[in-house]
């Protein structure tokens, strides 16, 4: 192949740094072709989970700042004005009964919030090709994007509870349980917010969903109270709520006192996440609402 | 003639053939002191914005006014012996002005916020209003959007905390306040905004802290002294400590006071956006 360059006839070639000759070697050859990979794509998978962490990172403030700051608001408001009138609940006082849930609340409205705007951004902006085009299989989409509102959740999670901790002592009676409910809260959250951002299309449908369906679950879920004292009718339709059994859960690690069965919690969680995976990988396979 | 924008009726063309006619009809429009027309339409362009989607714009400050009711009846009636009547009567005067001003913020912030980012704001800017009409037009539209949803969380809370207003004239005059201080904050923050984040930071960091924490929820006379000192200098207590007297009777201050400082602040932050349209800072190259 004889390419003489054309720079070469007018410049000296003495002035120009070199460019390194492209050298048919196998090396090069393997280097340009397509990149070979077995079951998983392990680099696209962690870019588009990299990509999904770094994208609330960037503007921390709204997303992990502003939360904390509210929960920490709600704390303070809660406290003073029901503090003094509230008796014990389970042998503890009411800021503690209050702290557990509260965390809970910031953790799984980010993690939703996280996973649904990405998608429906995406969507909207026209770029959710950039995450249906590379080569990823369905689980690792589902798996990348819901990784990245389970890594919101958490992070806020973090960082609210140690914001109480200057105002509250915090005590975790059972650490790992703590651990175990938060992910599983993230992840159920992550999950439908993916189903959301999947199946709205304009904003107005997802301030629709965060109004009228995630914050009422969340804030009628026993976070203020207990629902031990409600009436049984009420307290049947309270067990029904997913948040519940998060918030009970949690809050069992935290203070050793739970309204309801822990064990039915773990169970309802796992098997609702695990639903929510099969259902989210099922739309990103079909392509429902996201493929043309 | 003169004073209406001509506008062919279908069945019936404008008159060719008169040529005074047609002088007359294309003559700039005349308006005296006050451009009246311009005024009421920038207003209710910002009524509109604000309002348009009413089933998430008014249903959604609707809908969590009524979860922090309930969420507050469900603590108060479960863990604790006594009822929770007086509570509810407490909050819910607070829950109603805070969604007023919130949405009131909203309303002037997000619209001057979109329509910078869409190079739309000429056609405010441009529009022969000077700029104390503008600035007119956008308290007024930001204040009747904010009351608009006020009234509606009024009606909603109305179900479960019954209220029965004492002093009508004071809780229409602090509605109105409120709202208008919120919809200038809101003017102020467009103004200046570039992104949505500045927005949201002022919300989040100044407004709802501020709002929260001087008693929308609970008693501030319940507080240490040195808490209730600072809250003297948050202007958005006047408002709601006067708002409840209004509609309960039960005030913390004295509410010619209040009237006072709210009036005060109101027209100072009237003077600031007057002043920043009258530059154009940040608004015009």
């Amino acid at each position: 192949m004889q390419n003489p360059s054309p720079i070469a006839t007018t410049v000296p070639t003495s002035t120009l740094p070199q460019p390194p000759r492209p050298a048919l070697s196998a090396a090069s050859a393997t280097s340009l072709g397509p990149r070979h990979y077995v079951a998983v794509n392990w680099i696209g998978l962690w870019t588009l989970y990299a990509k999904e962490v770094r994208r609330f990172l960037t503007v921390g403030t709204q997303t992990v700042l502003a939360p904390m700051v509210t929960t920490l608001l709600f704390l303070a408001i809660f406290v003073l004005a029901l503090g003094h009138r509230v008796d014990q609940v389970g042998g503890q006082s009411y800021m503690q009964f209050l702290v557990p849930g509260l965390i809970m609340m910031a953790m799984t409205q980010n993690a939703f919030a996280n996973t649904s705007s990405s998608l429906l951004i995406a969507k909207v902006q026209g770029n959710i090709v950039d995450l249906l085009m590379p080569p990823l299989s369905p689980v690792e989409q589902t798996i990348g994007v819901a990784g990245g509102g389970l890594t919101r959740g958490l992070v806020v999670g973090v960082a609210t509870a140690l914001g109480m901790w200057a105002f509250a002592p915090l005590q975790i009676a059972h650490p790992l349980l703590a651990v175990f409910f938060a992910v599983m809260a993230c992840l159920l959250l992550s999950l439908v917010g993916m189903l959301a951002g999947i199946w709205a299309v304009k904003f107005d449908h997802m301030a629709a969903v965060t109004n009228f369906i995630i914050t009422p679950l969340s804030f009628l879920s026993g976070t203020f109270y207990s629902t031990e004292r409600l009436a049984p009718i009420w307290k049947t339709v309270a067990h029904l709520n997913p948040f519940f059994y998060m918030i009970d859960g949690f809050r069992y690690a935290f203070i050793d006192h739970a309204d309801g069965s822990v064990v039915t919690g773990a169970i309802l969680l796992g098997t609702c996440n695990l639903c929510l995976l099969l259902l989210v990988h099922r739309c990103f396979a079909s392509g429902y609402k996201l493929k043309a | 003639m003169s004073g209406q924008p001509t506008r062919s009726v279908a069945g019936q063309p404008p008159a060719i053939r008169d040529r005074k006619a047609i002088g007359q009809r294309l003559r700039p429009r005349q308006f005296g002191a006050v451009n009246w027309i311009g005024v009421s339409s920038l207003t209710r362009r910002q009524l509109r914005n604000g309002l348009a989607d009413y089933h998430y714009q008014v249903l959604g400050p609707v809908v969590s006014s009524l979860l922090y009711l309930a969420v507050f009846h469900l603590a108060l009636s479960t863990m604790q012996s006594g009822g929770s009547g007086d509570m509810l009567h407490f909050i819910a005067p607070g829950l109603i002005i805070y969604a007023a001003c919130e949405k009131a913020y909203e309303s002037s912030a997000a619209t001057l916020i979109l329509d910078k980012h869409e190079r739309v704001i000429v056609d405010m800017l441009m529009a022969p209003l000077t700029a104390l009409e503008r600035t007119v037009a956008y308290a007024v539209g930001a204040s009747g959007s904010g009351l608009s949803v006020g009234l509606a969380v009024a009606l909603a809370t109305l179900l479960f905390a019954p209220l029965h207003p004492t002093n009508i004239a004071a809780l229409v005059y602090f509605a109105a306040a409120g709202t208008i201080m919120h919809g200038l904050i809101g003017a102020l923050v467009g103004i200046w905004a570039q992104k949505w984040d500045q927005y949201a930071v002022i919300h989040t960091f100044l407004l709802l802290p501020l709002s929260f924490l001087s008693g929308v929820f609970y008693r501030v006379d319940s507080l240490p002294p040195i808490a209730q000192q600072l809250i003297g200098f948050n202007p958005i207590f006047y408002v709601i400590d006067g708002f409840r007297w209004g509609v309960s009777g039960v005030s913390i201050g004295r509410p010619l006071t209040a009237g006072g400082i709210v009036l005060m602040v109101d027209l100072f932050l009237f003077l600031s956006v007057y002043l920043c349209f009258r530059r154009g800072y940040r608004l015009k190259p």
